[in-house]
């Protein structure tokens, strides 16, 4: 049996406990400490990160953290201390440039101070809640240096007389002050605010003032403008070089405060070159400066837009009430439409379209256009003469053009039912006037169907009223618009032989029985508008009106609906469903013409602006050859009785004639509405005769006689 | 001969490791010190002392740097 020895193991602690006495530490110390020296000199190359990384470590880790810490606070003060009286030591220019390469040193020493000190700056800080080194490290630098007393004013100022001398033109080290910028913002921006901005916004202001003071005195207000302008610019640029971002709006607003809102009065109402002069001289690159400048300050548009508003009235009502101009309302209306033209041609190049600039164009336009209560007569005397005139040498499209015009002029008038009485009274001079030189030159038959038209008008609109009056219960069922047309006036139209849907038939008849009641034998014919307030033809509504019962409808089952011929479906189906912006019923396919299998659908997504809608037929664009035929042959027949009342016209008064003869008067009589055709005379005599009217005489073939 | 980039790391025996620069950065304390501002000694020769570890745990140390580039890829 063995003995064992019973071995006790006994667990010791750490042989290896590295020896902490305070010595090890003073060394490790000492070690550091003169590394840092090194450092601060440049001399880094002989060290070991390695080494002095351990140092470090093993300071920490022995609990001696606390000692490395303020040990290099004081020897970073130290150092800072001497460098801070190498910057004063710098003369004149090169203290800034001084000043620079010592921040760098110190921003590289720091770094590599801090490398080497990483595990304190994982571990004994956050245990103890310092603050990590870099952050030492540059309030130390801002401690002694930029607030040393010598140094801090100093640099201020030197600082500032740069930017002053940049101001008056010349070139400086931008990328100097760009760093020393830099580093007052590094240092905080608090430091950056303080040191710098609010020193450099105060003498900026003071510079620009002083500079403003002096312009306005030598410089027009274009001119003062194109500098104020540049000097913005100036500004904004030297805050991307080498300024901060931020800085940015607080310059700029200096610079507008000083330049313009102080001096905005007297820009604007400068003699000879202020807004007023620009205003009529259409100076648009000035004005347009001016809006862009005066828009960064509060109230200058308002300033612009006032001083605008009340020139442009007072120019307005010399307008108006100058004699010269009232006797002829032409030239009038032509200055106050230059003058829109004018005013519209600045907003829109100089002041970019502001609305509130157009407003108050259209307030002052309205306002002196109503001082004279005359303009609505002579805007209708304007409007007729070019009218008028508009029939020779002026194109069609200019015409146009210069309604609209006056259309944006009209709209100013508040007392447009002047305008409108004056109106219908010239249009009615106008047409009467044609109608007159009509009936001189062709006779009384001629006018007298447009006169029956115009009549027609006339009455059915006071028929209408009286219905709807003695109607009142009408009023919710779709609105009967009617024109009640004399058959002998219009243009004959195939009489109507569509289906109207049952409501409208009840509403038709009700409306043939009053007006039988109020007039005998005239025959009514309807045309009428629906109740989405949708103006059709006839034709069109009784379309819509089958869609009621059904939501989709292939052209056979419409063109049976309403028997309406063929030609006539196709256009007013093109109307509602091709149109862009009307289209009330959808096709499908979707193409311009109407086909036979085309199948058509209520169009839910139809919408418009307005509430009347009127859907308008599509103008058929050439008469197709069939329909020219038949115009033409519809006028054929129209000629046929005038011809034979010539004839027997003729042959009363002469009781016998010879052929040729007849037809020489016929000719003549009949010169001033056409040229009637030989052939056809004698067609008319053959029937004439055939009706005893006349007889060929017995001996003489070509000789008649009238019978009585 | 230092094809790609590369540093040395030395041991405490006086052992030599020629390890990538990618492999050795995975350290921060490397990396501080290769890419330290200063002009050190260590970025200056591109060699790193360590007189307190042994060859075996840089050994050791050198393999979970390339294991962690490879991981991490």
């Amino acid at each position: 049996m063995s003995n064992q020895k019973k071995r006790i193991f006994q667990i010791e602690a750490f042989q290896n406990r590295v020896v902490v006495d305070p010595k090890y530490a003073e060394k490790t110390w000492k070690i550091l400490v003169h590394a840092i020296h090194e450092i601060y000199n440049h001399n880094a190359s002989g060290l070991s990160f390695e080494e002095l990384y351990r140092n470090a470590y093993n300071m920490v880790l022995h609990k001696f953290g606390e000692k490395l810490y303020s040990g290099l606070v004081t020897t970073m003060t130290a150092h800072l201390k001497e460098i801070s009286k190498s910057i004063e030591a710098a003369q004149g220019n090169l203290f800034l440039e001084e000043l620079n390469r010592k921040w760098n040193d110190h921003n590289k020493a720091l770094q590599m101070i801090r490398d080497i000190l990483m595990y304190m700056d994982r571990t004994y800080i956050p245990d103890t809640h310092k603050t990590p080194v870099h952050e030492p490290g540059l309030n130390l630098w801002r401690d002694n240096i930029i607030h040393s007393g010598k140094i801090q004013s100093r640099l201020l100022s030197t600082l500032l007389e740069l930017v002053h001398r940049e101001r008056t033109g010349e070139v400086i080290d931008r990328g100097l002050m760009r760093n020393i910028v830099k580093m007052l913002m590094d240092l905080g921006s608090s430091i950056y605010q303080e040191d710098f901005e609010k020193p450099f916004l105060e003498v900026s202001a003071e510079f620009y003032r002083g500079e403003s003071q002096k312009f306005i005195e030598c410089y027009d207000c274009g001119d003062y403008l194109k500098k104020a302008e540049i000097r913005l610019n100036e500004e904004i640029e030297r805050v991307t070089h080498y300024l901060d971002a931020k800085s940015e709006g607080k310059i700029t607003n200096v610079v507008e405060k000083e330049m313009i809102a102080n001096h905005m009065m007297r820009l604007v109402h400068m003699e000879n070159s202020g807004l007023v002069n620009m205003l009529l001289n259409d100076k648009h690159g000035d004005l347009g400066r001016m809006y862009n400048l005066f828009r960064r300050v509060p109230n200058g548009l308002a300033m612009i837009r006032d001083v605008m508003t009340s020139h442009l009235r007072e120019t307005g009502k010399q307008l108006v009430t100058d004699a010269e101009s009232l006797k002829d309302p032409v030239e009038y209306v032509q200055r106050l439409l230059d003058e829109k033209e004018k005013y519209d041609g600045i907003i829109s190049l100089a002041f970019s379209n502001d609305k509130t600039f157009q407003n108050a164009l259209n307030s002052s336009f309205e306002y002196f256009i109503n001082l004279n209560s005359r303009s609505p007569e002579f805007i209708s005397l304007f409007v007729d003469d070019k009218l008028r005139k508009g029939l020779k040498g002026v194109s069609e499209g200019d015409v146009e053009i210069i309604l609209d015009k006056v259309m944006m002029i009209f709209r100013y008038l508040q007392e447009k039912d002047v305008f409108e009485k004056y109106y219908k009274q010239h249009l009615a001079k106008r047409l009467l006037s044609l109608i007159v030189k009509l009936k001189t030159a062709c006779g009384y038959q001629y006018t007298s169907k447009l006169e029956g038209m115009f009549t027609d008008m006339k009455t059915s609109q006071d028929t209408m009223q009286g219905f709807c009056s003695s109607h009142p219960e009408l009023t919710d069922g779709p609105t009967l618009v009617v024109q009640v047309l004399t058959t002998g006036s219009w243009p004959t139209q195939p009489s109507i032989t569509c289906h109207l849907s049952f409501e409208m038939s009840a509403l038709c008849e009700k409306f043939r029985s009053y007006y039988l009641g109020t007039h005998t034998d005239i025959k009514a014919i309807f045309g009428k508008g629906q109740k989405h307030e949708l103006n059709v033809s006839t034709y069109q509504m009784c379309v819509l009106m089958l869609f009621n019962n059904a939501d989709r409808l292939c052209y056979k089952e419409i063109e049976q609906g309403t028997a309406i011929p063929a030609s006539d479906l196709k256009r007013c189906l093109q109307s509602m469903a091709c149109v862009k912006g009307k289209n009330v019923l959808r096709k499908e396919p979707m193409s311009k013409d109407i086909g036979e299998d085309d199948s058509f659908f209520v169009n839910e997504k139809f919408a418009s602006k307005f509430y009347k809608v009127k859907v308008g037929t599509v103008v058929a664009q050439k008469e197709s050859e069939p329909e020219k035929q038949e115009t033409r042959q519809r006028v054929e027949e129209d000629r046929k009785p005038q011809i034979e009342a010539a004839i027997v016209r003729i042959m009363k008064s002469r009781k016998v004639l010879d052929h040729n003869n007849i037809i020489a008067e016929v000719t003549k009589q009949l010169q001033s509405r056409f040229l009637a055709n030989p052939t056809e005379i004698k067609k008319r005599i053959e029937s004439l005769i055939e009706r005893e009217f006349l007889e060929r005489d017995n001996s003489d073939r070509k000789m008649y006689r009238y019978l009585a | 001969m230092n094809r790609k980039d590369t540093v040395k790391l030395i041991s405490a025996d006086e052992m030599e490791f020629v390890i990538d620069k990618d492999a050795a950065m995975v350290s921060q304390t490397i990396r501080n010190m290769l890419t330290s501002p200063g002009g050190f000694a260590e970025t200056e020769l591109g060699e790193v002392t360590f007189p307190e570890i042994s060859a075996v745990i840089l050994e050791k140390i050198c393999q979970y740097f390339y294991w962690a580039l490879q991981y991490s890829r």
